[in-house]
């Protein structure tokens, strides 16, 4: 996959293939420790014990744990390319987090892509499902939540078309605001 | 062969306005690993790839390399282009996957000779 929104999406949808009514994403980039770090936290049914060790290995994962998926072991490979890692902890019927870091100024970092259009996929194609968005950047914070926006929505729904245009928007600008998505030493080399 | 004519000869679509494509191009490289490309490319080579991020072009100014060719109909982003157009780094897009593109390129004299 050549974006981690790409990843972050496949690992949203095992967290909803799992059951879960609510999935967190965070994703944290801390400048000085040269770190990037993409949450993925739901409240679905959770990975039994013996199947944990096993996710991340894609010639198991592919074939006999179906609700899991090639995904896992697609984004290890990804955080690892960069000096980064991938954990996985796991509750049977409380949860699953999946925590990937990656070196954020490291050429093979793939980039962060259009969180955008994923968070648009997620919530329009879940209206059911609340989502949490977070992103920091050095202490900056940009967050969304569907929780809130149901409030604010009343009537409509969150497959409404209008909703995903927003969610769209304000992810971009948000991003924006906060200075995301940035591989600061690399860019020295384009001022 | 110049840049220019390579990319007449071989159909591909000029993204990077105003950028001079007077270069003569001896050597190419492909691969869609970055790290790679800045570890084992030389002056002078054209950079066959699929990655179209905002990175690319830091690579070919740190490699002083001929140009960035797209395969596969990949699209560069809008920050690329905008980057490549002020770092004057040429990037061309092709609808063919990698491999057909190399093959047509070594068939016109460009090798992969380090």
């Amino acid at each position: 996959m050549l974006e981690l929104s790409m990843h972050i999406l496949d690992i949203a949808q095992n967290s909803l293939a799992a059951g879960s009514t609510r999935v967190e994403i965070r994703i944290w980039e801390n400048l000085p420790e040269d770190l990037l770090v993409i949450e993925v936290k739901d409240n679905g049914r959770g990975i039994p014990g013996e199947m944990l060790s096993r996710v991340m290995d894609p010639f198991v994962t592919s074939r006999t744990t179906r609700p899991v998926g090639l995904g896992l072991s697609l984004l290890k490979e990804a955080a690892e390319r960069c000096e980064g890692c991938l954990e996985v902890h796991s509750e049977e019927g409380r949860g699953t987090k999946v925590v990937a870091r990656f070196r954020l100024d490291h050429f093979d970092r793939a980039p962060l892509g259009d969180m955008g259009a994923t968070m648009g996929i997620l919530i329009s194609g879940n209206p059911e499902v609340d989502f949490l968005y977070e992103h920091q950047v050095d202490g900056q914070t940009y967050g969304l939540e569907t929780g809130e926006m149901r409030k604010i929505l009343g009537p409509i729904g969150l497959d409404d078309p209008s909703v995903l245009r927003f969610v769209q928007q304000d992810i971009q600008t948000g991003l924006k605001k906060i200075g995301a998505a940035t591989f600061p030493k690399i860019m020295e080399v384009l001022r | 062969m110049k840049l220019k004519d390579l990319a007449e000869r071989l159909g591909w679509e000029l993204k990077t306005r105003n950028v001079p494509l007077e270069a003569e191009v001896q050597t190419g490289y492909s691969s869609d690993l970055l790290s790679d490309v800045l570890a084992n490319s030389i002056e002078g080579d054209l950079w066959v790839t699929r990655q179209t991020h905002l990175n690319i072009v830091a690579i070919a100014v740190m490699r002083d390399l001929s140009g960035i060719l797209l395969a596969n109909g990949a699209e560069p982003d809008p920050d690329t282009l905008e980057k490549a157009a002020e770092k004057m780094v040429p990037i061309f897009r092709t609808t063919l996957p990698t491999f057909e593109v190399v093959g047509r390129l070594y068939q016109l004299g460009v090798t992969g000779a380090r």
